[in-house]
């Protein structure tokens, strides 16, 4: 074993991201972890890298206990990681970036032509045929990860975490990075491989461990043991909440928004739907299926370059997010809370009035703040947001309010159309469940809702119909009938590439 | 051909060189003032301050920062230069030596404070500038300092040919930058650091060093202008580096310096000095009212900083 994780557990505030969590990692092998989005996968490999400390647990690298406080330690002792992000710096050659902290020197100044001769041994390892003098900048995204992979064995790596390394590659450029992983593995390294596509891990991989909600539910099975549905159902589990109840009728017959082959400029291609007055269409896909995109493209943040979008049956263009708003009545709950949702330096009353500062400025635009509680009083009761005054900053307040701040500004706002995006990432059960009933409230007074999440459960309970979105096209639609297992297996497979998981059921 | 014509349009100051050109052409046709070896040696004269103005801000651009106590700074070290010849009767040498050492010093404190405060640099720098200014007036009572060692100004006013004396310092600076930037670890290291620091220290390279480093080579610049200042003008006057501000960000970016860090050029920079030494020179020529020079300063900037985005925009690097 060179890398164990016993029972680790850790916390953020509101939420508890591991609990108990376990792997094994041995010389040559390859071994997948999976798990959905917010599964604590992320937790997991920043903690193994050193950028978090379990609260409880123990990490072993060759039978010693090891205790890491900055990703500098992890390297030290062997443990590097390709991460999502691009870790390289743009301007820099592909040498200097391998050999970034370890430069070589000749009479006290850097020694490049000797730099890209080390470079050029390490590249040459993984089989990669660059110059080494190259910018990095110039290179492909493919390139870059394997850049990146050449700088992780420069540190003589003996676990190496790849975190969804095939995400951003076509599929001959991820043939060569499966071709590269085989042969470190081959060399003895411990690999770690971090990806939702089933197909690929099943595969590569020598052994998988599985998070759900922060528990292992597979810890370590060797994939010759396993069958896709068997992987999906660790991943998925059942559904263990009780689905709200629609009480209003979801087919009102009234199309209220359209999208017709719509292309936008950052890469949908022939999207279409319907959504109905007072329905809530779920929009399901993987980080990065590009469903933000798309919400950001329907309310005028990016350009839409083909096909056309109806609003109550008549074409419509819109230029700006101001203009959604105003003229179209179009409403957009950000999945970055802190960032696009809530002002969080502000009190609660501006940030549910700021929607209507239009309508209650007085004369010469004067805005009061006794108008703005006004306004924003019979919101703040209605979601029963928790404070003492509408006068509180909303950085006091619990994710959950914040969250319910956010929504309170577009009931304020009166929209007709409402984005939804992750709208209970990160907040507790029980405001989470208020906030479901509040969705389905606002879908019963004819609201329509596109509602953009990751959280399986939480799309089946909510959605009248699910679209599933990969690679910026939807591939699926379908009635859901809130029937968990059916739709989770249609989701999945749909997702998985392939339909013949549904098809077996 | 076009190969040529596209490597130029990479390079960030082929525009600039061009402007210089045809802006020296010009006015060497509209005004035949311009040709004398006097007026050459005036502008060169003019650039050699700037330059190291210019390069003091430069290197905070490069780590991705900004200093704002650029001029503060240095007119502190021009008082005290000046004060320790005049008042203390302390050699040249001797003098010059501490003020640079006060310089570093006065950067070193900015760095410490941004680091360890984890205050913006951009509040740290500016609350220091005003504490520098405020110790400048509070110690001068804004009375310049006159009595300055002979030789110390006829260094400040020499020249061989149309080449001052002054233009030495400047150009020795300019070479160890060129080479603390092209290669040495720590000059490479502060580069990384402004290009993506979160890269950097995953990396193991210690962002809060490089950044106290740009700070303290930040100050030393500074200061070396504010002493340049003084030697040039024959006396340490207490408003030297007054406005030094917008040159010191001016030259940088105009010779194609990111704001976001990471990314500078030292040719481009010398260029931007030179251009601005030009349009300075020509206003002086064509007898425009001084305050004007400010506004083309502004409109150049803005310019600049357009052109550079466009081509960003044109060549996908963005």
């Amino acid at each position: 074993m060179v890398l164990v994780l016993d029972r680790v557990s850790k916390s953020f505030p509101g939420v508890r991201a591991l609990k108990d969590a376990s792997i094994t990692l041995q010389a040559g092998e390859v071994h997948a972890l999976m798990g959905e989005n917010g599964a604590g996968k992320s937790t997991l490999i920043k903690i193994i890298t050193g950028v978090h400390r379990q609260d409880s647990g123990t990490m072993t690298m060759d039978g010693e206990e090891v205790q890491l406080s900055s990703p500098r330690e992890a390297i030290k002792r062997g443990i590097s990681a390709v991460h999502q992000e691009r870790n390289l710096i743009p301007r820099f050659s592909v040498a200097e970036n391998i050999l970034l902290e370890q430069l070589p020197l000749k009479h006290g100044l850097v020694d490049f032509a000797e730099a890209n001769r080390i470079a050029r041994g390490h590249l040459a390892r993984i089989g990669l045929d660059i110059d080494p003098s190259e910018e990095v900048r110039h290179l492909s995204v493919a390139q870059m990860q394997m850049i990146e992979i050449a700088k992780a064995l420069s540190h003589e790596a003996k676990v190496l975490l790849l975190d969804e390394p095939t995400a951003s590659l076509t599929s001959d450029e991820a043939e060569t990075l499966f071709r590269l992983v085989r042969q470190l593995r081959e060399q003895g390294a411990a690999i770690l491989f971090v990806s939702h596509k089933i197909e690929e891990v099943m595969s590569l991989c020598d052994r998988v461990t599985v998070l759900r909600d922060g528990e292992t539910t597979l810890s370590g099975v060797p994939m010759a043991e396993m069958t896709r549905e068997r992987l999906i159902e660790a991943m998925i589990g059942r559904a263990e909440r009780e689905a709200p109840k629609r009480t209003g009728a979801a087919d009102s017959g009234q199309v209220k928004l359209e999208l017709r082959q719509v292309a936008t400029a950052t890469g949908h291609r022939d999207i279409s739907f319907r959504l109905m007055r007072g329905e809530i269409l779920g929009l399901y896909g993987l980080v990065g299926a590009g469903r933000t995109e798309l919400a950001r493209a329907i309310l005028g943040k990016d350009r839409i370059t083909g096909g056309e979008m109806l609003i109550d049956g008549k074409a419509v263009r819109i230029r700006s997010v101001e203009e959604a708003i105003r003229k179209y009545r179009i409403g957009y709950v950000s999945e970055d809370r802190k960032y696009e949702g809530v002002i969080l330096a502000h009190p609660i009353r501006t940030n549910i009035a700021v929607t209507v500062w239009n309508r209650i400025a007085g004369a010469l635009g004067w805005i009061t703040a006794g108008k703005e509680v006004e306004a924003g009083t019979p919101l703040a009761k209605r979601l029963e947001i928790r404070t003492p005054s509408l006068n509180q900053l909303v950085g006091n307040l619990s994710g959950g309010n914040q969250q319910k701040v956010s929504l309170a500004k577009w009931l304020a706002a009166n929209v007709d159309i409402l984005l939804i995006d992750e709208p209970t990432v990160g907040i507790d059960i029980k405001a989470k469940g208020y906030i479901h009933e509040l969705v389905n409230e606002l879908a019963d007074g004819g609201m329509s809702i596109l509602l953009i999440s990751s959280d399986m459960p939480e799309m089946v309970a909510l959605a009248d119909r699910i679209l599933v979105m990969r690679d910026f096209a939807i591939v699926d639609e379908f009635a859901n009938d809130r029937r968990y297992d059916v739709a989770s297996r249609r989701i999945m497979s749909a997702i998985h590439a392939g339909r013949e998981v549904s098809e077996a059921v | 051909m076009k190969s040529l014509f596209d490597h130029a349009i990479r390079l960030q100051w082929s525009g600039i060189l061009v402007a210089v050109i045809l802006g020296g052409v010009a006015l060497a046709f509209v005004n035949p003032q311009f040709m004398t070896e006097f007026n050459w040696f005036v502008m060169l004269r003019s650039i050699c301050v700037s330059l190291l103005v210019a390069f003091s801000q430069m290197v905070m651009l490069a780590v991705g920062q900004m200093n704002l106590s650029v001029g503060a700074l240095g007119g502190l070290v021009a008082i005290i230069v000046g004060g320790l010849m005049d008042a203390w009767g302390v050699p040249t040498l001797p003098a010059i030596v501490i003020a640079l050492a006060a310089g570093g010093l006065a950067g070193l404190l900015n760095g410490w404070l941004t680091v360890r405060t984890g205050i913006n640099g951009f509040i740290v720098t500016l609350a220091t500038a005003s504490a520098f200014l405020g110790i400048n007036t509070g110690v001068t009572r804004a009375i310049p300092f006159y009595n300055l060692p002979a030789e110390f100004v006829a260094f400040g006013n020499g020249r061989i040919g149309l080449f001052p004396y002054l233009l030495i310092v400047p150009l020795i600076v300019t070479i160890l930058l060129a080479i603390f930037f092209a290669r040495t670890r720590q000059g490479r290291y502060l580069l990384a650091v402004g290009g993506n620091s979160h890269a950097a220290q995953l990396s193991g390279i210690s962002v809060n060093r490089a950044i106290v480093t740009a700070h303290v080579i930040s100050g030393l610049a500074a200061a070396a202008a504010g002493i340049l200042a003084v030697a040039q003008l024959g006396s340490a006057q207490p408003t030297i580096g007054s406005d030094w501000l917008l040159i010191s960000f001016a030259a940088p970016i105009i010779g194609g310096a990111s704001l976001a860090g990471g990314s500078i050029s030292i040719i481009g920079t010398v260029i931007a000095v030179l251009l601005i030494g030009l349009i300075q020179n020509a206003m002086v020529l064509l007898a425009v009212d001084p305050y004007w020079v400010t506004f083309l300063l502004g409109a150049l900037i803005l310019a600049a900083v357009w052109i550079n985005r466009y081509r960003a925009v044109r060549l996908g690097e963005d």
